[in-house]
């Protein structure tokens, strides 16, 4: 049974970063229906850079703002290079291709100075062995900061988005980016803004799940943006209350086939639960829109 | 001169027979290093082509291609290696495994597309990446898989023959020539450009009677076969399989080739395998950087060479065989039809409604066609006729009501089955293939006509071509009579708007529709263009066809049509004849916005345009 109730814990906390990484994926996809396919690397830039910083005995606070900062950043080079200029072109596979080619080279980047080998990544707030007791069990303390800030940020995006102007303006261009032109919302500013925004979330996402795993790897993120994506379709895309419980479902689900099975079977399962919800909802959320244009 | 006679001599299929037969030749005198490049380069080129296959030409994006690779060399390296099985058997293996994965994945991911797509297919590479690095059992995991017989190891043998690097490559050579033979058969027959025009649009290619998910599937099932293939050789080659080799990056440097060579052309993707296989082998500084150079390359492709290499310096790939057209003699019209079976609607659609979001689009409509008979179809915009046509052609479904053809109901079929009975549409705005000429968009609709198999085609078999010079002929005549013989080889993206109406027509008509949906064929043609539309639809109106036809342009209809059907709000406000319609209160009402005793002004015959 406690054992069970690790595996749960751990996979709410680990699943709650998901629902970030998902969070700054329909950001995006939110103002222009793209998605960043490198911002895997983005994460892994923002927690090296954190990294480095803290090895340079810089404060945490400044680190972690300088790993945020830089990858917000860069995602707005994503936005200039990578996005702007292929959204003309019919289909998604020019900035499918574009930004995952964005972030190979940060990886290939990164990996060519720095090495391939992981770097090590001081907890930030608490001990890696401090826990808490609760309901019996040993809480990690690392992992409940995680949650918690996870949590706190994904509140703060979304009382941002749901009462700011700002907020209004990205849920009119989701709406009809056209009509929210006309109505006078600064359309482009708002999709910049949007990007930044998405860069920083990758940021900070990144600099979270190493505060679980203790390393920063060049290496890291291909995998995290599929788990992302998972937590975003399964969510439904819209609401960020839905990445959260859809983040949440995944890190437990990936969580017990890990421990009960093997950590392989883990990943996999991320892939199945992809599969069963684009097969049931064939389209996704935003879908038909061939056939409405007939 | 010299590139003239260059670029003639690399579409000679017996040139390029030559120069493999040479390279077969020079491989005697190469070293053995040489020699096993040449071999890489092949495999890169079936890899390329395999991803060309899918992305360039189906148009289904593949971020995990590495997966199949695996799958096709893990498959023939344990079939040969623990099932002590010779050479030919592990080939064919893993091709089949190959084929069988592509085939099973296109379930899946056959539902969805773009920005989906993109994520399944980089969630399969990774899956497959994961099971091929924990599997220790089969795969031998981290450690991986040698001893893998292979010219190196010298334990590879052909028929009891040992065979080293140039008998290998010689192998490589002769497969991998035949499987681009089969490719260009393929993709220049029916079956090739069917893929294409699921590419383009899947909501046109059904209506030409092209299935979709039928389409992928075979799209997804020949490209997975090529790269099975190109992994098992590969597992030969080099003696030792390890996961690493499989991970994102072989993806990415597959689709790298082809994007690079030219995606949706049949020598690009061999020219970016020869380039990306000898560019990190030859220079240093491109090895170091391979990963960030790739990066960038497709970073930037998209803008700098959107056609690649090919699109630069060859001339286009005609996706048409090389043939002389059958010109079949003027096919005499089938004699009008007796008096009493003219009675019998060929189409009709009863009470039918839809609504969306609540909104009523149609209630309670109901439309005959018979043979031989053209009926307008009027209204304001927004009254309902092209969600009419889309129902009847099976790209809505209604919410009540029902479609009959010749008696039966269609009402639950999809659009390639309706199509494939022979209703036959066109859209409002064209949707044509436009990196395809004329021709080969008219032949499109040639689809539902063809009773060659795909392995007919792409071996080139006697009734095939023969079936395809026929073929040829009636869409020559059909582009002839449309006048556009002059453009039949010209690549539709760069025509007119005009042009490219008629040439939705032309295909439309070489369907040999049973009853053929316009929408608004009219629009946008200049006064000449009109008058030719006039006097196709007439033909088509002698041979028996059922035509409907949306129109706002009245005076185009007025001696065209024999009976003209109004919508207004998803309902029909009038039936009957054309005159009657000028003096019909409710017309009059839904296109003025006022009771007709209201006023003296009557509509004039001519263009109305609500």
């Amino acid at each position: 049974m406690e054992f069970v109730l690790q595996l749960l814990f751990a996979g709410i906390c680990v699943g709650s970063t998901y629902a970030l990484i998902a969070m700054g994926l329909t950001l995006t996809f939110w103002t222009t229906r793209t998605m960043n396919f490198g911002q895997g690397s983005l994460m892994m830039v923002g927690a090296v850079a954190a990294a480095l910083c803290l090895a340079a005995r810089v404060p945490p606070a400044i680190a972690a703002a300088v790993g945020i900062g830089l990858a917000g950043a860069l995602m707005l080079g994503v936005e200039r290079i990578a996005i702007g200029p292929l959204l003309k072109s019919a289909g998604s596979m020019g900035w499918v291709v574009s930004t995952l080619g964005f972030g190979l080279f940060l990886q290939g980047f990164v990996t060519k100075y720095l090495g391939a080998q992981p770097i090590a990544f001081p907890p930030l707030l608490f001990d890696s062995l401090a826990y808490v007791e609760m309901f019996g069990i040993r809480l990690s303390a690392q992992y409940l900061a995680v949650l918690v800030l996870s949590v706190t940020l994904m509140i703060v995006m979304e009382v941002f988005l749901r009462y700011s102007r700002w907020g209004r303006a990205v849920r009119a261009i989701a709406h009809d980016a056209d009509v929210a032109a006309l109505a006078g919302i600064p359309v482009r500013r708002v999709v910049v803004l949007s990007f930044v925004a998405s860069g920083c979330l990758a940021g900070a996402a990144g600099i979270l799940v190493c505060q679980i795993t203790g390393t920063a790897d060049p290496q890291f993120g291909f995998n995290l943006i599929i788990l992302g994506f998972v937590a975003a379709v399964v969510g439904g895309m819209g609401s960020i209350l839905g990445a959260l419980v859809g983040g949440i479902a995944l890190g437990v689900a990936e969580k017990m086939a890990g421990g009960f099975f093997s950590t392989a079977l883990g990943d996999a399962m991320a892939f199945a639960i992809l599969m069963a919800v684009l097969a049931a909802r064939p389209q996704g959320l935003f879908g038909q829109r061939e056939v409405a244009k007939v | 001169m010299i590139r003239r006679l260059l670029l003639k001599a690399i579409r000679d299929t017996r040139v390029l027979l030559a120069a493999a037969i040479l390279l077969g030749i020079a491989a005697q005198f190469a070293s053995r290093s040489t020699v096993q490049l040449w071999s890489f380069v092949l495999i890169n080129v079936l890899i390329a082509q395999s991803i060309n296959v899918l992305t360039g030409i189906a148009g289904q994006i593949s971020l995990g291609h590495a997966g199949f690779l695996a799958i096709g060399a893990y498959g023939s390296a344990l079939v040969v290696k623990a099932g002590s099985l010779p050479l030919p058997v592990g080939l064919v293996a893993a091709t089949l495994l190959g084929a069988a994965a592509g085939w099973a994945l296109s379930f899946a991911v056959g539902r969805v597309r773009e920005l989906y797509l993109a994520m399944m297919t980089l969630g399969f590479g990774m899956i497959v990446y994961e099971v091929v690095r924990e599997w220790n059992a089969v795969t031998g995991g981290v450690t991986g898989l040698s001893g893998i017989a292979s010219p190196t190891l010298r334990n590879l043998k052909l028929f009891d023959v040992s065979i080293g690097e140039v008998g290998y490559f010689r192998l490589v050579l002769i497969v991998t020539v035949a499987v681009l033979w089969l490719l260009r058969n393929f993709v220049t027959g029916p079956h090739g450009r069917a893929f294409f025009a699921i590419h383009v649009s899947e909501i046109a290619a059904g209506s030409l009677g092209i299935p979709r998910a039928g389409t992928k599937r075979r799209a997804y099932t020949l490209s997975a076969a090529m790269i099975g293939l190109a992994g098992g050789f590969y597992a030969h080659l080099v003696g030792y399989l390890g996961p690493e080799t499989f991970g994102l990056n072989r993806s990415v440097e597959a689709l790298v080739m082809a994007i690079v060579g030219g995606l949706g052309t049949l020598a690009g993707p061999v020219l970016g395998a020869v380039l990306f296989t000898y560019l990190p082998d030859k220079l240093q500084f491109f090895a170091d950087y391979q990963f960030m150079v790739y990066g960038l390359i497709l970073l930037g492709s998209f803008l700098v060479l959107p056609r690649g290499l090919a699109g630069l310096f060859l001339p286009r790939t005609a996706f048409i065989k090389d043939l002389a057209p059958l010109l079949a003699a003027e096919p005499d019209l089938p004699p009008p039809a007796a008096g009493g079976e003219r009675e019998v609607p060929l189409l009709s659609a009863q009470d039918l409604s839809i609504s969306f979001l609540g909104l009523r689009a149609l209630a309670g409509v109901s439309l005959e066609v018979r043979p031989g008979r053209i009926v307008g179809l009027v209204g304001p915009n927004g009254s309902g006729k092209s969600t009419l046509v889309n129902i009847v052609s099976g790209i809505y479904r209604a919410d009540a009501g029902r479609v009959l053809f010749e008696g039966s109901d269609i009402s639950h079929l999809a659009e390639d089955r309706i199509a494939r009975l022979g209703i036959v549409r066109t859209f409002q705005d064209p949707r044509l293939v436009p990196s395809f000429t004329v021709r080969e968009n008219v032949l499109l609709g040639a689809h539902r006509r063809y009773r060659q198999s795909a392995l007919a085609s792409a071996l080139n078999r006697p009734d095939a071509l023969r079936e395809e010079q026929a073929m040829l002929g009636a869409a020559d005549a059909i582009i002839e009579r449309a006048g556009l013989s002059a453009l039949a080889d010209a690549v539709v993206r760069d025509l007119p708007y005009g042009d490219q109406r008629m040439t939705e027509l032309a295909r439309a008509l070489l369907a040999e529709p049973r009853a053929l949906l316009l929408d608004e064929p009219a629009a946008g043609l200049s006064e000449h263009e009109c008058a030719r539309l006039g006097v196709l639809l007439r033909r088509a109106k002698k041979q028996g066809i059922a035509v409907v036809l949306i129109e706002h342009h009245m005076e185009f209809l007025n001696d065209l049509v024999d009976e003209v059907v109004v919508l207004d709000s998803g309902r029909v406000i009038y039936q009957g004849d054309m005159a009657g319609m000028y003096r019909s209160p409710e017309v009059v009402e839904a296109y003025l916005g006022l009771p007709a005793g209201g006023t003296d002004r009557q509509p004039e015959p001519g263009t109305v345009d609500a």
